[in-house]
């Protein structure tokens, strides 16, 4: 692939984030559902770490987890490690063991947000600043109506490398 | 393993561990202050985040206008009635003022003098996260916001804390968030205790007053204001109201639990302290 090629897919890959992030960041926040709103981010990334592999997956999931770290509130540095392991895993994942479709992108997305909860659950309960049912509460809703996004993700990034995607520049 | 990282995006990691340590480390040292890359990022995605936020304001307003004119129509009408009742009020006040400012010449007291800067911002937008309760506002460091500054209503209701200042926005720790501590007192009574965010009143939009003693004086229904103790915060900004008292579980203290007089879904516009002092 030429280097122009690569450049043009990839900007095609980052303006995809764009609505994606402003839905995250500056709509969704507004009307909550069960008292939560979703966590988009590391669907981007396990949809683009599922069609493209594991080494577009990382360098997607550093990208987005910079974009991360540095716009949204609270959000802690290590979200930029950790979007670049799921990137790194999920498109492992997918290229060698499960499928590189929907359904790979399905159960490595649970799998990315199950890790997302466990890990605010830990810290919580590190701080010993709530109980375990009240974090249960948070995380629960935050999965399911986090998880329900993955597919319309999952579709808009496959239209893209359905146009752009692997090596069809070329 | 090490082919299978080297093959697969395993140099990518390791700059992603590199650059999340810098971040956490720069953050930890700025403490408040947001790092470079973060005022850049804030600064360049500001202008999208304010016009989002302005056209979902207009698309809201628009949508309560057709389809809940009638509400907004009887809520204009108790907020005249509401208008009236306060103008009874202030004149009563104003006479109770008066009233005051004898008794002290007579008895040569001098005057409590409050001096606030206000910065009037705007709600960019809620919080981000549903494990953390912020607003984020327009506003930062260019316009001499810093951390620790309180937050407040046009009416005096404390909304919170600034907690993360960048050059262009800042973020606002609400007061039922979990890093709240600060100094409050019920207000028909003087009782003193300590107001405190609780991740599991939070998640009911709740708050609680600690500390309190045994001998501390409060109802449900009472108002709760910021005491001032410590001079770090200044006082006499409602806080909420008291739902209910309950015992410590070591049953040494009381606790209350505090209904907030903000509703912080609905903010448009606050304000500020940048600059505050209380002198006699």
């Amino acid at each position: 692939m030429t280097r122009r090629a690569l450049l043009h897919k990839w900007l095609i890959y980052a303006l995809a984030l764009i609505p994606i992030f402003l839905l995250d960041w500056a709509v969704l926040p507004r009307y909550p559902l069960f008292g939560v709103h979703p966590t988009l981010l590391p669907l981007a990334v396990a949809a683009v770490a599922t069609l493209e592999g594991p080494i577009s997956g990382a360098g997607y999931g550093l990208a987005t987890g910079l974009l991360w770290t540095t716009t949204y509130a609270g959000v802690s540095s290590l979200q930029v490690a950790l979007l670049t392991l799921t990137g790194l895993l999920v498109g492992s994942a997918t290229q060698y063991v499960l499928s590189q479709s929907i359904w790979g992108c399905l159960v490595c997305s649970a799998g990315a947000l199950l890790v997302q909860e466990m890990l605010h659950i830990l810290f919580f309960l590190f701080l010993r600043t709530a109980t375990v049912d009240t974090l249960v509460a948070v995380a629960v809703p935050e999965f399911l109506w986090t998880f329900v996004w993955t597919a319309p993700i999952y579709l808009i990034y496959y239209l893209i490398y359905r146009k752009v995607g692997g090596t069809k520049l070329a | 393993m090490k082919d299978f990282f080297r093959n697969n995006g395993g140099l990518l990691l390791v700059i992603a561990l590199l650059l999340s340590l810098l971040l956490g480390i720069t953050s930890v040292f700025l403490s408040g202050t947001t790092d470079p890359i973060s005022n850049v990022m804030t600064a360049v995605t500001a202008p999208f985040r304010n016009g989002v936020s302005a056209a979902l304001a207009w698309a809201e307003g628009a949508y309560e206008y057709v389809f809940h004119y009638e509400q907004l129509h009887q809520e204009l009408s108790d907020l005249k009635q509401q208008v009236a009742d306060l103008e009874e009020a202030l004149r009563d006040a104003e006479d109770a003022t008066r009233e005051n400012e004898q008794l002290r010449a007579l008895l040569g007291l001098q005057e409590k003098h409050r001096d606030f800067v206000f910065e009037a911002v705007r709600v960019s937008s809620p919080s981000t996260s549903n494990w953390e309760s912020t607003i984020t506002i327009s506003k930062g460091s260019a316009a001499g916001i810093e951390a620790g500054d309180c937050v407040v209503t046009e009416t005096g209701a404390l909304v919170g804390i600034v907690s993360q200042v960048s050059y262009s926005t800042s973020v606002v720790s609400t007061v039922i968030n979990t890093d709240i501590e600060m100094g409050g007192m019920v207000s028909r009574t003087y009782s003193a205790g300590v107001l405190e965010g609780d991740f599991n009143l939070m998640q009911e939009g709740l708050l609680r007053l600690s500390y309190l003693s045994d001998g501390a004086q409060l109802v449900a229904g009472d108002e709760v204001v910021t005491s001032g103790m410590g001079e770090i915060y200044p006082s006499g900004f409602v806080v909420g109201r008291v739902e209910a008292v309950f015992s410590d579980p070591s049953g040494m203290t009381r606790y209350a639990v505090i209904q907030p007089a903000v509703d912080f879904s609905d903010l448009i516009e606050v304000f500020v302290i940048k600059e505050f002092s209380i002198e006699n």
